[in-house]
């Protein structure tokens, strides 16, 4: 995985350093555009074995971008390589490659048992039956295996496509937001058959618009906005930068006034203003800190200390919008 | 026969998948009321006071009824949803992310298609068939026959011709419905130069050609060899171009 910055340039001559030999996705100078509208614009990048996460707010580009991967979508301009193949064109590709797609769409009519089995009878796999079993009971659906998807929830969807992916052992998996509609109890579970993936040496992009998802199941990153990549490498290294980068929370306490005076005092708060609320409520306190997570531990213990009630604690600035464009203008 | 299904969902599970996606859909059900017409106007022949006789009666049904008409806009229905259905929902992500070849998926999307308008129409033509020529049904088998032989042909040029329509535009029923009233059921029949551009003459042809029977008549019939072969090569073409489309298309 490269470590690098890759920052948005003109269309031009390949300038992307060589991949490394193990690299298993090589994407350069990729863009896709409909008319006007560039949804992606010139990026490379390329990826090893490992989970790498693809990050960034919705409408980024993400899904177009696992969609050219996975040979869905043809680049308007660009090259994409998967293991050694171009990535469209070449069905036998498919026999080492998985996608879980975002979409919910499935045939209603199967069960999951079915749904699932059919993609292993389309992978030519010897024992589609044998598969289809092993592929459920890696995504704990087994005990609703036998039941017509039109009854699934959605999260039990989403192990579905999972499933259907995982079920022919590809070496590289292309998941769009495979989280989405998870309880928390599954979103645990499927982010440690993630890691489990990347720990078994396969090559494993997932797409989120979560931070903090990502955060637990990736240490390596590419971050898109607005079609550019913004940042590739170790997700701890950029996510240090972005907490560099001064942070404004709002709080709503019964006393607004008496948590003020103490909360300056402290080193991660650099500026407090006050806010109107509507009605006959007491004012809300904008806090600007060098140190969000500091803050977020002191917040609550200096309110304590102080006798003042805390009714909300909000970051203003956190959408992945305002960080990523942070990391474009610090890139 | 569960060990029956499940050999034909391994030898050809893009057909079996399409079978149940149609049986799960309206497409059969609307489709069943097309290929009821014969039997409805035999009916209407059988209590109403005819002027003509049974094999006239039955000939012009099928000239003039079902293969300008109901084999079309039945197929149409079918195909569309056998194909540009899954596009549109996007589950047919679910069959191209696979190592199978986009000829192999439109073939047995066909297949489908095939086997489910064949059974309905055959269905709706006999009984109609049987109903108007009541105890003489014996008498006329070969010009049923030949009705039958020259659906088979209509399914398969209908079906692979409508396959490439719902891959080549978003609105494919209703060009596909334009297409059949207008071309093939109006132009085709009143323009002279107009009809070797049609299929229904070709699938007329085919039956005149086998029926031969003083009552299936029609102008300019082609012969039975160059009607064959056209409609299997318009089959072949249309399958092609729907692989190569399908191969180009962008699935979003």
């Amino acid at each position: 995985m490269q470590t690098s910055v890759t920052q948005a340039r003109p269309p031009g001559p390949d300038t992307t350093p060589e991949a490394p030999p193990n690299a298993t996705v090589v994407v350069r100078n990729l863009s896709k555009w409909y008319g006007d509208v560039v949804a992606v614009s010139d990026i490379s990048f390329h990826v090893e074995p490992g989970v790498t996460a693809l990050l960034g707010p919705n409408g980024a580009g993400k899904s177009t971008t696992l969609e050219m991967l996975s040979g869905l979508l043809a680049p308007s301009q660009g090259e994409i390589r998967i293991l050694g193949r171009p990535a469209r064109g070449d069905v036998e590709l498919y026999r080492h490659v998985g996608m879980a797609p975002e979409q919910e769409a499935l045939y209603p009519f199967l069960t999951g048992r079915e749904f699932v089995e059919l993609n292993a009878v389309l992978q030519k796999m010897d024992d589609p039956s044998g598969a289809a079993h092993q592929a459920l009971a890696t995504v704990e659906l087994l005990d609703d295996a036998d039941r017509p998807l039109r009854g699934y929830s959605k999260g039990m969807r989403q192990r579905t496509k999972i499933a259907a992916a995982l079920v022919h052992d590809p070496d590289v998996l292309l998941m769009d937001e495979p989280l989405n509609g998870t309880d928390p109890l599954q979103r645990a579970r499927l982010i440690e058959l993630i890691q489990a993936l990347g720990r078994q040496g396969k090559t494993v992009i997932v797409s989120s618009h979560i931070l903090y998802e990502v955060e637990r199941f990736a240490d390596r990153i590419l971050v898109i906005n607005r079609g550019k990549l913004a940042a590739a490498g170790n997700f701890h290294a950029i996510r240090d930068r972005m907490d560099e980068h001064a942070r404004a929370v709002r709080l709503r306490a019964s006393d607004p006034r008496k948590l003020a005076a103490a909360l300056v005092q402290t080193p991660v708060v650099l500026s407090v203003r006050f806010e109107p609320v509507a009605g006959d409520l007491p004012p809300a306190l904008v806090v600007e800190t060098a140190d969000v997570r500091a803050f977020y531990r002191l917040a609550p213990a200096i309110a304590k200390r102080q006798d003042v009630h805390l009714y909300e604690v909000a970051a203003l600035d956190e959408s992945l919008a305002s960080v990523f464009a942070y990391v474009v203008e610090r890139g | 026969m569960a060990g029956t299904t499940h050999g034909a969902r391994s030898t050809v599970p893009i057909a079996t998948l399409t079978l149940r996606q149609l049986a799960h859909g309206n497409a059969v059900r609307v489709v069943a009321l097309f290929a009821a017409v014969p039997v409805a106007f035999a009916l209407i022949y059988l209590i109403g006071q005819p002027t003509i006789d049974r094999v006239t009666f039955a000939n012009n049904l099928f000239t003039h009824g079902v293969a300008p008409t109901v084999l079309p806009l039945a197929i149409l229905i079918l195909a569309t949803s056998a194909l540009g259905n899954e596009v549109e929902d996007r589950t047919m992500v679910y069959l191209v992310l696979k190592p199978q070849t986009r000829m192999r998926i439109v073939l047995e999307k066909l297949l489908a298609v095939a086997v489910v308008a064949t059974l309905l129409l055959w269905a709706g033509t006999t009984i109609g068939f049987v109903i108007v020529m009541r105890g003489e049904a014996g008498g006329e088998l070969g010009m049923l026959i030949a009705m039958l032989v020259a659906e088979v042909f209509a399914v398969l040029a209908y079906g692979a011709l409508f396959l490439l329509l719902s891959l080549l535009i978003s609105r494919a029923l209703l060009a596909g419905i334009i297409y059949t009233l207008l071309w093939e059921t109006t132009f085709s029949r009143f323009i002279p130069g107009v009809r070797l551009l049609s299929v229904r003459h070709f699938v007329e042809s085919i039956y005149v050609r086998l029926a031969n029977d003083p009552a299936a008549t029609m102008d300019h019939p082609n012969r039975l060899i160059s009607a064959i072969v056209t409609l299997l090569v318009l089959t072949a073409l249309a399958i092609v171009a729907t692989s190569w489309r399908l191969r180009t298309m962008n699935l979003e």
